[in-house]
């Protein structure tokens, strides 16, 4: 390859960046703009609120601990080609079987029980992955449908437990279960409400790094995603790697409800997750499925999610503006992602 | 006592019906969408705004005709930025339907707070129109408004027209083959641009009656999945126009038991009957998937989106 062709690759792998977050900006203002609010205010504002104090910076770190490990359990399906929406269920259903060990066994001390709690969180969302996994794998059923209609059942399976059978009496008809005993908390990092699964999702992005880059199964991977014929033909199976990676991917679902319940709600009860999956395969793809580079976005969306609580707080915009920005981040990356690879073809 | 059990049998198919017109109506939008080789994961969020602006309209206007006409347009509008991204910048489909889903839930979460939990007016069902019959007939037609009956015309028209007409025929290569539509002179672009608009019209219409004409109210997120649901029945319904009536009236009929089943006093979580729908749906997603690869009966052009990582 001719050298500028080459450095005009790389230029331009530098500049997409830069136009879509420059184009979202101006999108976003817009979108401020029609909804009476000045934008340049608002904008630097939201900056503010994500990482103006010390505060402002563990909010958005709390929030960057559940859509770190949402994007991961969407990034490892997606190294193999599969499109799995379905952490925010893998992370109900985690959120569950870890609640059923700290309500089964209240009194143990938290040594047993921690580790137990947060092994049975990511055994149930290693569960919830594998049936899709499992269809996926070995009857063709899409694996992007099954996961969003399993996403609604995970949530209802929370309502059915914490209105019904695990509803605590203490809590005056208020639908959640008991409060987790000291034992079952998991500590905070420096007296914020920034916890442990900020260190997991940390953990996990590095090692998937390291193993997706370097290992043999993450060149499986890669070549079952490029063709499955030729995976086939060298010895590997795409059925058994797609139940491999969503029931690995699940599992990081499931440990992400569990911290949530754990660390944050300190309870199991509904509302546990405010769209953290669809959020962390946002983050997924806006990053191109690199691990280390999912870290960033997290914790840059998981910025724009905090600033968006304070400035309802504050501002009395509505929460529900940082939905509709995420909603306008991907549109503007999908076109101007889109655009820019219709230009490069063009160029030939 | 016969007549009575008839009536009862009457009034349960009804109920399915009126539950299962939304669906019906988006899953018959997305199955002409996707006969054209374009999938819109964004029939969700265009339901959302059908409904969110269906209701507003309808409450300010006092008339729940201009509501589902309001909702109907709102769909297509939000469908537009689908067929913007998927068509004008070649973005990739789920992602694109995935994010026109985030920004309608986002939109009708933000515009739909002063609407929240208000009332209107449905359509006047058909026995008010009727004064003389028999009581079978009766139980039927005073559940139903006249969204139902032109839902099912509508499914038949669109079976009759993608089958039996030239331009059926037209949609029908283009989802097979863009390449070959190409070489027959047609213009892929622009037959997937109408579909997908009118798939949003569709999605927007079976919004706009799920909240104008059938709960009567706006909830944030009303449609809880139906839209999804909708695009996964559409394998079911092998991309059959006539097929998505039986398949959306399972779904209504399913919907109808869980609430029925709820209401009759019966000793099990609501939350779990709830669910039921959707564990249905997964159901026979996975019985006719089988079938649908055996068959072929997937328009040729999507299987390369499915395969596509």
């Amino acid at each position: 390859m001719p050298r500028e062709r080459r450095a005009r690759a790389l230029a331009s792998a530098a500049l997409a960046p830069l136009v879509m977050a420059g184009v979202f900006l101006l999108v976003a203002g817009g979108f401020f703009l029609s909804i009476g609010k000045p934008p340049l205010r608002t904008l630097t504002d939201m900056v503010l609120f994500a990482v103006g104090d010390a505060y402002s910076l563990s909010e958005t770190l709390v929030k960057t601990a559940p859509i770190l490990l949402c994007a991961l359990a969407t990034l490892l399906p997606a190294r193999l080609g599969l499109v799995s929406v379905g952490a925010d269920g893998q992370l109900f259903v985690g959120a569950i079987f870890g609640t059923a060990v700290v309500l089964a066994w209240p009194a143990a001390p938290a040594v047993i029980l921690l580790p137990a709690m947060l092994l049975a969180g990511i055994a149930g969302g290693a569960m919830f992955g594998l049936v899709p996994g499992i269809l996926r794998g070995r009857l063709d059923v899409n694996e992007t449908i099954t996961t969003l209609l399993l996403n609604y059942v995970g949530a209802l399976l929370v309502n059915a437990l914490v209105y019904g059978p695990w509803k605590d009496p203490g809590n005056l008809g208020w639908p959640a279960t008991a409060a987790f005993p000291p034992a079952a908390t998991l500590p905070g990092l420096l007296g914020t409400r920034v916890h442990a699964g900020l260190l997991f999702g940390l953990v996990a992005a590095v090692v998937l790094a390291a193993v997706l880059g370097r290992s043999r199964w993450g060149t499986e991977l890669a070549v079952l995603r490029g063709n499955q014929k030729v995976g086939r033909m060298i010895g590997l199976s795409f059925p058994r790697q797609a139940m491999l990676v969503m029931t690995l991917g699940g599992g990081l679902g499931g440990l992400a409800g569990i911290c949530e319940v754990a660390a944050i709600q300190g309870r199991l009860q509904p509302g546990l997750s405010v769209g953290y999956g669809l959020t962390g395969f946002l983050v997924a793809w806006l990053s191109g499925h690199r691990p280390l580079l999912t870290i960033v976005v997290a914790f840059l969306i998981g910025g724009l999610i905090a600033a968006g609580d304070s400035l309802q707080l504050y501002a009395k915009v509505p929460a529900a503006s940082a939905t509709i920005l995420q909603g306008l981040l991907f549109a503007t990356t999908l076109a101007v992602g889109g655009i820019a690879g219709r230009l490069r073809r063009a160029d030939g | 006592m016969a007549d009575l059990d008839g009536a009862m049998l009457g009034a349960w198919c009804a109920a399915a019906l009126r539950s299962a017109t939304p669906l019906l109506l988006a899953m018959l939008g997305e199955t002409l969408t996707q006969r054209t080789g374009v999938i819109n994961l964004g029939v969700e969020g265009e339901m959302l705004m059908g409904a969110c602006v269906g209701f507003a309209a309808a409450a300010t206007t006092g008339d729940p005709a201009w509501g589902l006409a309001a909702g109907a347009l709102a769909g297509l509008a939000l469908s537009s930025l689908h067929a913007g991204l998927v068509l004008g910048a070649r973005a990739n489909q789920i992602g694109s339907g995935l994010a026109v889903w985030i920004i309608g839930l986002g939109l009708t979460s933000y515009y739909g707070r002063p609407f929240v939990g208000g009332r209107v007016e449905s359509l006047r069902p058909l026995g008010a129109h009727a004064a003389d019959v028999p009581p079978v007939l009766r139980a039927v037609l005073d559940q139903i408004t006249p969204t139902a009956p032109l839902a099912l015309l509508l499914a038949c028209l669109a079976g009759v027209w993608l089958y039996r007409t030239r331009t059926g025929l037209m949609w029908r290569t283009v989802g097979e083959s863009a390449e070959v539509a190409r070489a027959l002179g047609l213009r892929p672009a622009r037959i997937r641009l109408q579909a997908i608009l009118l798939g949003g019209l569709l999605a927007g219409l079976g919004g706009a009656v799920l909240s104008v004409d059938y709960t009567q109210t706006w909830a944030q997120d009303i449609t809880k999945g139906k839209g999804l649901v909708a695009v996964g029945l559409v394998i079911v319904a092998r991309w059959n126009p006539f097929l998505v009536i039986p398949t959306a009236l399972l779904f209504g009929a399913s919907e109808t038991a869980a609430l029925r089943l709820q209401a009759s006093g019966i000793a099990m979580s609501p939350s779990l009957l709830a669910a039921m729908p959707y564990l249905l749906a997964l159901l026979v997603i996975v019985l006719s998937q089988a079938r649908a690869r055996r068959t072929g009966a997937m328009p040729a052009d999507l299987t390369a989106i499915f395969r596509t990582g």
